[in-house]
């Protein structure tokens, strides 16, 4: 692990940031600024539209018909699955070629019918044996045929719980995309939470505009009390917007993400105060942290 | 055994969705479960996809499959689009290069393989799509791109494509470049620089 960087390394490394090329722990340090520097939050995003632009650099190279077709089947599939809460797993299997029991028995009906029409007696024995047997195998064909259907089910739902569980943890780096850049986007504002105490938790709330996203990320919070907890305000010159309620971690960290539709020039101050663990209507303590801002 | 069949309720010809819809709105229109949407934007930058794709993968295995993935995330994320933060367009392709590095980085922690170079397959084939306007304004955008490329020193240019289209590291360039890596930064951080002045045009006017 290394040491925190200073406003100049990090300046030094956005362009590799902004290309995704940094190696993870140079990544890791940088964002670990940029996260609480308007500047480096401001350029990263600059730097990153133009690395964007350089996508373009390809002409457009066209798929074959049978190419585009089978990724748009896929493409289906996979938006159908995602529909379906409890996707069931269908095959269809072409039975033309089973003979059903029924007209297997037949098949032993009339055999006996021709025996009872004279066919000697050990002719009528063997196309019994013959007719049993046959039965027999397609009975056991069928069976193989279930088996062949069972095994096709469960490969599919095992594909299927694979795709989920990799569109799961998809969903976790998605997750850690979206909250990167609802930290770091062009439109994002930081407000700068201090303590009101004597003791020293830290706190920033990033507003990005363009999505109503807020995120608090706070430090060396306390724990609260039994039955209570903190709660998060927003705070216009007309009201109290409660964010929510939460408590730290057990190293004091705590992280909030909520979204609301705030004009912008209205945020007057971001603060935290002590609450039952239910939440209040309206703050009913002192402001533990409390960061004030005319965006 | 026949295989189970899915027919997508889109094509590329029923027309249901007018060719001239903006993006942005298609986006919309998929946020809200629309996959005739996608089935649209899929018609409109399959081509162009597949160019990024190929262009970082550069062979043609997992071609496919990346691809799909990239118009499955966009299907997916298409409510988190934020139109001030650029294009539609460029949103989806960030997103394709996006996937198609984690394949070619998780195939080499795989395959443990030497770093391959070789950015020179540039794909030239051109398609035509059903709308003049929206081509002519991406071979605008190509031609304005390619320019601000081809004005950097060939030692930035270098850093800057093994690094954005082949997926190394700044410290695998500069093994494979035998540079020591403070130049590497160097050049990348000069590229950038030089590239903001030439592409700003691109940027007066988002979509």
């Amino acid at each position: 692990m290394r040491a925190a960087m200073t406003h100049e390394e990090a300046t030094q490394e956005l362009s590799g940031l902004s290309l995704d090329v940094l190696d993870a722990i140079d990544r890791a340090a940088v964002l670990a600024h940029v996260v609480g520097c308007t500047l480096c939050t401001a350029e990263l995003a600059r730097l990153r539209r133009d690395a964007a632009q350089l996508l373009y650099v390809v002409d457009p190279l066209p798929m074959s018909d049978a190419q585009r077709e089978r990724i748009r089947a896929r493409l289906h599939e996979r938006v159908e699955a995602q529909k379906r809460s409890t996707p069931p797993i269908a095959v269809a299997v072409d039975d033309a070629d089973v003979i059903p029991l029924d007209r297997a028995r037949a098949v032993r009906s009339d055999v006996g019918r021709s025996s009872r029409g004279g066919v000697p007696g050990w002719m009528a024995l063997a196309a019994g044996i013959v007719a049993v047997a046959s039965v027999g195998l397609l009975m056991r064909e069928r069976a193989s045929r279930r088996d062949l259907v069972a095994s096709v089910q469960e490969s599919q739902g095992e594909r299927a719980r694979s795709v989920a569980a990799a569109d799961s943890l998809r969903g976790v780096v998605e997750d850690r995309d979206r909250l990167l850049a609802q930290l770091t986007g062009a439109q994002v504002q930081v407000v700068t939470l201090a303590s009101t105490g004597t003791q020293a938790p830290s706190a920033r709330m990033f507003w990005d505009q363009s999505v109503n996203a807020w995120t608090f990320v706070a430090h060396g919070l306390p724990q609260p009390k039994l039955g209570r907890c903190y709660q998060l305000w927003l705070v216009t010159p007309s009201a109290k917007i409660s964010a929510g309620v939460f408590a730290p971690d057990a190293t004091g960290d705590a992280l909030v993400r909520a979204t609301y539709e705030l004009p912008a020039g209205s945020l007057a101050a971001v603060a935290v105060t002590d609450e039952p663990v239910a939440g209040s209507a309206q703050p009913t303590t002192v402001p533990i942290i409390v960061g004030t801002t005319t965006l | 055994m026949n295989p189970p069949t899915s027919v997508p309720p889109y094509s590329n010809t029923d027309g249901a969705i007018p060719d001239a819809e903006g993006d942005a709105l298609l986006l919309k229109r998929m946020a809200a479960g629309d996959e005739q949407a996608l089935g649209v934007l899929y018609d409109r930058w399959h081509a162009m996809v597949h160019a990024v794709v190929v262009r970082v993968l550069r062979e043609r295995e997992d071609v496919d499959s990346v691809v799909e993935e990239a118009f499955f995330q966009a299907w997916r994320q298409a409510d988190r689009y934020a139109e001030g933060r650029g294009s539609v367009q460029t949103w989806l392709l960030t997103i394709a290069r996006s996937r198609a590095l984690d394949r070619v980085r998780a195939v080499r922690r795989l395959r443990e393989d030497p770093l391959e170079t070789g950015f020179d397959g540039q794909v030239s084939m051109q398609v035509s799509s059903s709308d003049p306007g929206r081509d002519v304004e991406v071979s605008e955008r190509r031609a304005i791109v390619r320019d601000a490329l081809a004005s950097l020193p060939d030692e930035q240019r270098q850093a800057l494509e093994l690094g954005y289209y082949g997926g190394l590291s700044q410290s695998e360039i500069a093994d494979h470049t035998g540079q020591p890596l403070g130049t590497v930064k160097t050049r990348m951080r000069l590229a950038m620089q030089k590239l903001r002045d030439r592409l700003e045009i691109l940027h007066e006017d988002v979509r």
